[in-house]
C-alpha cells in the first residue's frame, strides 16, 4: 500500500553570481538597472486592495478578517514564504499587504511509498504491473522508481520534484480566487461577470514589488491605480481622480496624502480623540451604552474621520431620555452627551467624512435633520398617548405571538395568570394584584408608533405610557425592566414585579415552544430560547430569588393547558426543559463565577428530584469549591470515596448502627464524631450556611480515616459486618446533605 | 433654486445620460417603484433608462400639514438605469454637481440601507444617499423583482425632491418651499394635505375598501389569465394602495396585515411572471433599437439572449 511521506522540504537553490560581478561593472547605467533586477528578485511587498462602492460598516472588519485568512492559506498552500500579513481597509477597500515575500515558490521532492519491493518487481528485476502503475499514478517513469529499507521491510518509492515557481505568476493565477472567496453575510450581483460581493467592484490593485499583476475579476482588470478619498483626494484634482501606487510599501503614507486613512486602528484612535475632545468642550461626556457600537460604525463608514459638535432645541428634552438617544443613534449614528449629573444635554456628535475649513453647513445640516426626527418622535409620542395601554390591549389580538402558539393577546392572558403565581412561589403573594396588572398591560406598547419606529424602545415606552396613564409605580416600573436583560451581560430588573414579570414572560415563552416541539438543538435556536433561559437564570440567581423551577415550570405549564391554545400531548417536556435551563445555570456558574464542573455537577448530582432553587444550588457550589481549597479536603475525599463505594457495592440500605456490636476503637470514634456531627450539620444546612456544614464534615477526616485503619469492613461476623456498613451509610447519606462527593475530581 | 427648476435641471441631466423622460403613472402609487416604467421594465434582458418624477401617496404619513417633513403625498425623482453602468455612482453625483450641490463643499456619504418591498415581492441592495446627515436619496441595485432574479441588474435612484429643495432653499417646512417663482408649495397642497388626510385616517369607508380590494384582486387575476399583463398590474398598484389607506385607518391588525401583503405580492409576482413571458414572445423589442444609439454603458448581458 502506498502511503504518503513528506520527505524533504529543499529550497530551492538561489544563486548569487551577480554579485561578484558587480565591482566590476563601470557603466552607471547598467549597475542601476541591474540594481532593479536584484531588488525585484529578493523579497518584496505584495499590494492588493479590493475598491469597491460603499461597503456595509459592519461587515467590514469580518472580510479584512476573512482577507487575511485566505492569503495566509493561500501563501502557505503555495508554498510562498513571507514575513507578514497585514489586513487594512474601510468602507471603499479591502487590503492586504504581505510583507517579505519571497520572489518563488519553495521547490520541494516529496517521497510517495508504493508497494514492497518483492510486489513491484520480479525476480529478474523487471516492473511488475504493479510498479508500472503506481509510477503512472505518481506521474513519474518507472525507471526512477527508488527503493527505501524501512521497517516493514524494503518498498519501493517514488521520488517526486516540484520546482518553484515565480511568485507573479502564482499570484496572478490565484489572486482572482482569494477575490471570489470573500463572502459576506449578504452580497448582490451588479455586472454579467456574476461575481458576488457586498457592493459592486470597481478597481484592484495587486502589486508585487514594483509590478503590476494582471488579471480580470468582477470584470475589473487590475492594476496599478486606485483612488483616493472621494471628494478630498489631492487639491486641484476632480472628484476621484486616479491614482497610480507605484511602492507598495509606500500605499498607507501616500493613500494618506490622499486623505484617505486606510488603517481602521488608527481611524478608530483619531475618532475616540476627536470625539472626546468634542464632548470636553460641551462640558460633557459621551452616553455610554451604545459608545462601542457607534465608533464601530463610524470607524468603518468613512475614510477620513472629522467629528463635529452640534446641539438641538432643549424643547425636545421634555421626551423621555431613551427616545432621543435611540433616535440620533437608530436615525443617525450619532453620539449623545450627558452631563455630570447624567442628564442628557441637548447637543450631539456626528462623525463626518469630510474636514472643510468652515464645517458651519454641514453642522446645520446635521442639525436640521435631527430637529427633522426629533418632531417626529414627539408626534408619535403624542399621538401614542391618546390611546391608554388598558385600551391597547385589545389590538393585541392582532400579533401573532408565533403561528403555533397564537396571539399575544392570548399571552397576555397567559401572563396575568402565571405572573401572580410566580410572585407567590417567591413568598412574595402581596404583590399579587400588582403582578396581575403589570401583566395585562405589559405587551400593550407593541401597537404603539414610537415602539413601531424604534422596536428596541420595547418596555421602556411601556413605562412611560404607563405612567402617563396614572398605572401604579410598580406597575410602570415593572412593564420598563420586561425585557431586561436585554443582552447575556445587560442590566437586570430591580422592581420585584419586573423580575416576576420578566420571569413569567420567559417561562411561558419556554414552556410554549418547548411543548410544539421547537426545542433548541445544536447550532439551531431561531427564536434565540437559550438567550432567554440564560436570562431566566440570571433574574433568578443575581436576585437571589427563591423558587423552585420544577414548580415555576409546572405554573407554566398549567396555564398553559388551561388556556387551551396548544393542543396538550402529554409530553414529558418539563423534564426536558428543566435540563435546558439547568445547563444554562452550569453556563452562568462557570463563566460568572468560575465555578468547577466538578463541583457544579457533584451539587446538581445530590438534588431532589422534586425540587430545584438554584439560588441554593449556587450557594452550595461556592462553599464546596471554597472549602475544597483546604489541605484537609483532598484525604477528605479519599475516606469518603472508599466508604461510598463500599455502600454502593453492597447495595446498602440499612442505617440502624448498635453501638454494642462495636468491636474497636475506632469504630466507637466514628460512630460518635458523626452523631455529634449530624444534628450540627443539619442545622447549619437548613441556615443555608454550606460553609460551616462542610467545614464539619471536614472534622471527620481523622476518625473516617482510623476507622479504615482499624477495622475490616468485611468480617467474619455477619451482624459485625452489617453493623459497620450501615455506620458507613450514615457517613455516606451525611455527606449527600450537602453534595455529591463522588464526582469530585482530586 | 425653485422645485420645479430643480425638476428641470434634473430631467436636462439625466436626458443628457440617455434616459427616456417618461411621465408618472395615473395611478396612486407608494413610491416610484410602483410605476410600470420601473417595475415591470426592470424585468428581463432589454435594456432601459428612464427619468420621471412620481407623485407618491402614502397614507400612514399625513400629518394634517403640520409637520414640516412629513406628507401622505409628495414626489420623487426617479431614474432606474439597466444595466447599472460601472460609474453610477459617479453618475450620481455630478447630478448632485448639477444641482449645484458641490459634493467637494458638503459631507455627502454612502450609508447601508437593504431595500425590500414585501407587497412587489422585490429587493435589493444599495445605500441611503445623506447630504449632510440627511437621506436624500435611495439608491438601490436590484436583485430580485416580483419573486424573478434579475439579469442584467437593474440600478434605481430615488431622489426626494422636496428634501433637496428644503436643503437647496434653506426652507424648514415643506409649505415654505418655492414651487415656482412666486408660488410656494403649502400654497398648491396645503389644502390636499388637511383633507386627504383627514379623509386617510378618519373618513375612508373602511367596508368599502376591503370590497373594492377584494374585486382588484379578482379583477387582477382575471386580467392575468386573459394575458392582459399591463391593465392586471394596473388593478396590483390599486390593491396596494387600498391597503395603504386600510393602514392607515387602523383597522388592520399586524396578522391581517401580513396576509393582505402577502395577496399584493401574490399579484405582482403574477404580473411579473405574465410580463417576462410577454417580453420574450414578442422578441425583447427593445435590445434592437438600444444597440443602435451606441450608448456607452454595459451592454453585455442585454445583448446575448439574441430573440428568435
Amino acid at each position: 500500500m502506498p502511503s504518503n511521506r513528506n520527505a524533504s522540504r529543499k529550497p530551492s537553490q538561489t544563486l548569487r553570481r551577480r554579485a561578484s560581478r558587480t565591482s566590476v561593472n563601470l557603466n552607471p547605467s547598467r549597475s542601476s538597472k541591474r540594481q532593479s533586477t536584484r531588488l525585484s528578485s529578493s523579497n518584496s511587498v505584495l499590494l492588493l486592495e479590493l475598491g469597491t462602492e460603499e461597503i456595509p460598516a459592519f461587515f467590514i472588519q469580518p472580510a479584512l478578517q476573512q482577507l487575511a485568512q485566505l492569503t495566509e492559506k493561500f501563501l502557505k498552500g503555495q508554498r510562498l514564504e513571507y514575513e507578514s500579513i497585514r489586513p487594512v481597509g474601510s468602507s471603499r477597500r479591502l487590503t492586504v499587504i504581505v510583507s517579505g515575500l519571497a520572489p518563488k515558490q519553495v521547490s520541494v521532492s516529496q517521497e510517495v511509498m508504493g508497494p514492497p519491493q518483492a510486489v513491484a518487481f520480479d525476480q529478474h528485476g523487471v516492473p511488475t504491473k504493479a510498479a508500472i502503475g503506481f509510477a503512472s499514478t505518481q506521474a513519474v517513469p518507472v525507471e526512477s522508481l527508488q527503493v527505501r529499507e524501512t521497517p516493514k521491510g524494503k518498498y519501493v518509492c517514488a521520488v517526486k520534484h516540484e520546482t518553484g515557481q515565480k511568485t507573479a505568476e502564482v499570484l496572478r493565477i490565484q489572486l482572482p480566487q482569494i477575490i471570489q472567496q470573500l463572502s459576506f453575510k449578504k452580497s448582490m450581483v451588479w455586472n454579467d461577470s456574476n461575481l458576488r460581493f457586498a457592493r459592486p467592484l470597481r478597481w484592484v490593485v495587486a502589486l508585487y514589488g514594483n509590478k503590476p499583476i494582471r488579471f480580470e475579476v468582477g470584470g475589473v482588470a487590475s492594476g496599478a491605480q486606485t483612488y483616493g478619498h472621494r471628494y478630498l483626494s489631492a487639491p486641484g484634482l476632480k472628484t476621484d481622480a486616479r491614482i497610480t501606487v507605484t511602492d507598495p510599501s509606500k500605499y498607507e503614507a501616500m493613500m494618506k496624502r490622499h486623505r484617505v486613512i486606510v488603517d481602521p486602528q488608527e481611524r478608530r484612535a483619531l475618532i475616540q480623540d476627536q470625539v472626546s475632545q468634542l464632548a470636553k468642550s460641551a462640558k460633557g461626556k459621551v452616553y455610554g451604552e451604545h459608545y462601542d457600537e457607534l465608533l464601530e460604525q463610524a470607524v468603518y463608514t468613512v475614510e477620513y474621520p472629522h467629528a463635529i459638535l452640534g446641539s438641538f432645541d432643549s424643547h425636545f428634552l421634555t421626551l423621555p431620555q431613551e427616545v432621543l438617544i435611540t433616535a440620533m443613534k437608530e436615525h443617525q449614528g450619532y453620539f449623545s452627551l450627558i452631563a455630570r449629573s447624567s442628564a442628557l444635554l441637548p447637543k450631539f456628535i456626528t462623525v463626518t467624512n469630510m474636514k472643510l475649513p468652515k464645517m458651519d453647513v454641514i453642522r446645520k445640516g446635521n442639525e436640521r435633520v435631527l430637529t427633522a426626527r426629533l418632531s417626529d418622535a414627539q408626534y408619535f409620542f403624542q399621538e401614542d398617548r391618546k390611546v391608554s395601554l388598558n385600551d391597547r390591549v385589545e389590538r393585541l389580538r392582532g400579533i401573532t405571538f408565533h403561528k403555533k402558539l397564537g396571539s399575544l393577546h392570548q399571552k397576555v392572558a397567559r401572563l396575568q395568570e402565571l405572573v401572580p403565581s410566580i410572585a407567590d412561589l417567591a413568598g412574595r403573594g402581596d404583590l399579587k394584584v400588582v403582578c396581575e396588572r403589570a401583566a395585562f398591560l405589559s405587551k400593550s406598547d407593541l401597537t404603539t408608533g414610537l415602539v413601531g419606529e424604534f422596536p428596541t424602545l420595547q418596555g421602556v415606552m411601556g413605562r412611560e405610557y404607563a405612567k402617563h396613564d396614572g398605572e401604579h409605580a410598580d406597575v410602570c416600573a415593572a412593564i420598563g425592566e420586561l425585557y431586561l436583560p436585554g443582552t447575556p451581560e445587560g442590566v437586570l430588573p430591580e422592581n420585584p414585579v419586573g423580575m416576576f414579570l420578566g420571569l413569567g414572560d420567559r417561562i411561558d415563552t419556554l414552556v410554549a415552544f418547548f411543548t410544539v416541539g421547537m426545542i433548541p438543538s445544536g447550532s439551531e435556536d431561531p427564536f434565540a430560547l437559550r438567550r432567554i433561559g440564560y436570562g431566566l437564570i440570571r433574574i433568578i440567581v443575581e436576585k437571589t430569588l427563591r423558587l423552585n423551577l420544577v414548580d415555576l415550570i409546572d405554573n407554566a405549564e398549567q396555564v398553559l393547558k388551561r388556556h387551551d391554545v396548544i393542543p396538550m400531548q402529554d409530553l414529558p417536556n418539563g423534564p426536558i426543559l428543566l435540563e435546558f435551563l439547568l445547563e444554562r445555570f452550569r453556563f452562568f456558574a462557570k463563566t460568572v463565577h468560575q465555578l468547577r464542573d466538578d463541583m457544579i455537577e457533584a451539587v446538581l448530582g445530590a438534588r431532589p428530584t422534586e425540587s430545584c432553587d438554584i439560588t441554593d444550588l449556587l450557594a452550595r457550589i461556592q462553599a464546596l469549591q471554597m472549602v475544597a481549597a483546604q489541605p484537609e479536603f483532598s484525604p477528605l475525599i479519599v475516606g469518603y470515596t472508599r466508604a461510598n463505594r463500599i455502600v454502593n457495592k453492597e447495595q446498602w440500605r440499612a442505617h440502624q448502627v448498635k453501638a454494642e456490636l462495636f468491636e474497636h476503637e475506632s469504630e466507637i470514634q466514628l460512630h460518635q464524631a458523626v452523631s455529634q456531627a449530624q444534628p450540627l450539620i443539619m442545622a447549619h444546612v437548613a441556615q443555608q450556611d454550606y460553609r460551616a456544614a462542610l467545614m464539619r464534615l471536614l472534622q471527620l477526616k481523622a476518625p473516617i480515616d482510623s476507622f479504615f485503619e482499624g477495622v475490616m469492613v468485611n468480617a467474619a461476623d455477619q451482624r459485625i459486618r452489617a453493623n459497620r456498613l450501615s455506620l458507613l451509610r450514615t457517613i455516606d447519606q451525611l455527606f449527600l446533605t450537602v453534595a455529591d462527593f463522588s464526582r469530585i475530581q482530586h | 433654486m425653485t422645485l420645479q427648476d430643480l425638476i428641470l435641471s434634473l430631467h436636462q441631466f439625466w436626458s443628457q445620460q440617455h434616459c427616456i423622460l417618461t411621465q408618472p403613472y395615473d395611478t396612486e402609487k407608494g413610491a416610484g417603484t410602483f410605476n410600470p416604467a420601473t417595475f415591470l421594465r426592470a424585468l428581463g434582458p432589454e435594456p432601459w433608462r428612464a427619468a420621471y418624477v412620481e407623485p407618491c401617496r402614502r397614507p400612514t404619513d399625513g400629518r394634517y400639514g403640520d409637520n414640516p417633513n412629513r406628507l401622505q403625498h409628495y414626489f420623487q425623482y426617479q431614474v432606474v438605469l439597466k444595466p447599472s453602468p460601472a460609474d453610477v455612482q459617479d453618475l450620481y453625483l455630478k447630478s448632485l454637481a448639477h444641482l449645484g450641490i458641490n459634493p467637494r463643499q458638503h459631507d455627502i456619504q454612502f450609508i447601508q440601507d437593504d431595500w425590500e418591498s414585501p407587497t412587489l415581492g422585490a429587493w435589493g441592495l444599495g445605500w441611503e444617499v445623506r447630504l449632510d446627515g440627511m437621506e436624500i436619496t435611495q439608491f438601490t441595485y436590484f436583485q430580485e423583482v416580483g419573486g424573478i432574479e434579475v439579469n442584467p441588474v437593474t440600478v434605481e435612484l430615488t431622489y426626494g425632491l422636496e428634501r433637496i429643495a428644503m436643503y437647496i432653499q434653506g426652507v424648514d417646512h415643506f409649505f415654505d418651499l418655492m414651487w415656482s417663482e412666486g408660488v410656494s408649495y403649502g400654497q398648491i397642497y396645503r389644502e390636499s394635505e388637511i383633507q386627504c388626510s383627514t379623509y386617510n385616517f378618519e373618513v375612508a369607508d373602511v367596508d368599502m375598501i376591503r370590497d373594492t380590494f377584494d374585486a382588484y384582486e379578482r379583477e387582477c387575476r382575471r386580467l392575468l389569465e386573459e394575458d392582459l399583463v399591463i391593465p392586471a398590474y394596473d388593478y396590483c398598484m390599486k390593491t396596494s394602495h387600498l391597503f395603504n389607506l386600510l393602514d392607515a385607518r387602523g383597522v388592520i391588525s399586524v396578522t391581517e396585515r401580513t396576509g393582505y401583503i402577502a395577496r399584493i405580492r401574490g399579484l405582482a409576482r403574477g404580473c411579473a411572471e405574465s410580463y417576462e413571458k410577454q417580453r420574450e414572445t414578442l422578441g425583447y423589442p427593445l435590445i434592437k433599437s438600444t444597440r443602435q444609439t451606441g450608448q456607452k454603458t454595459n451592454n453585455r448581458a442585454a445583448k446575448s439572449p439574441v430573440p428568435k
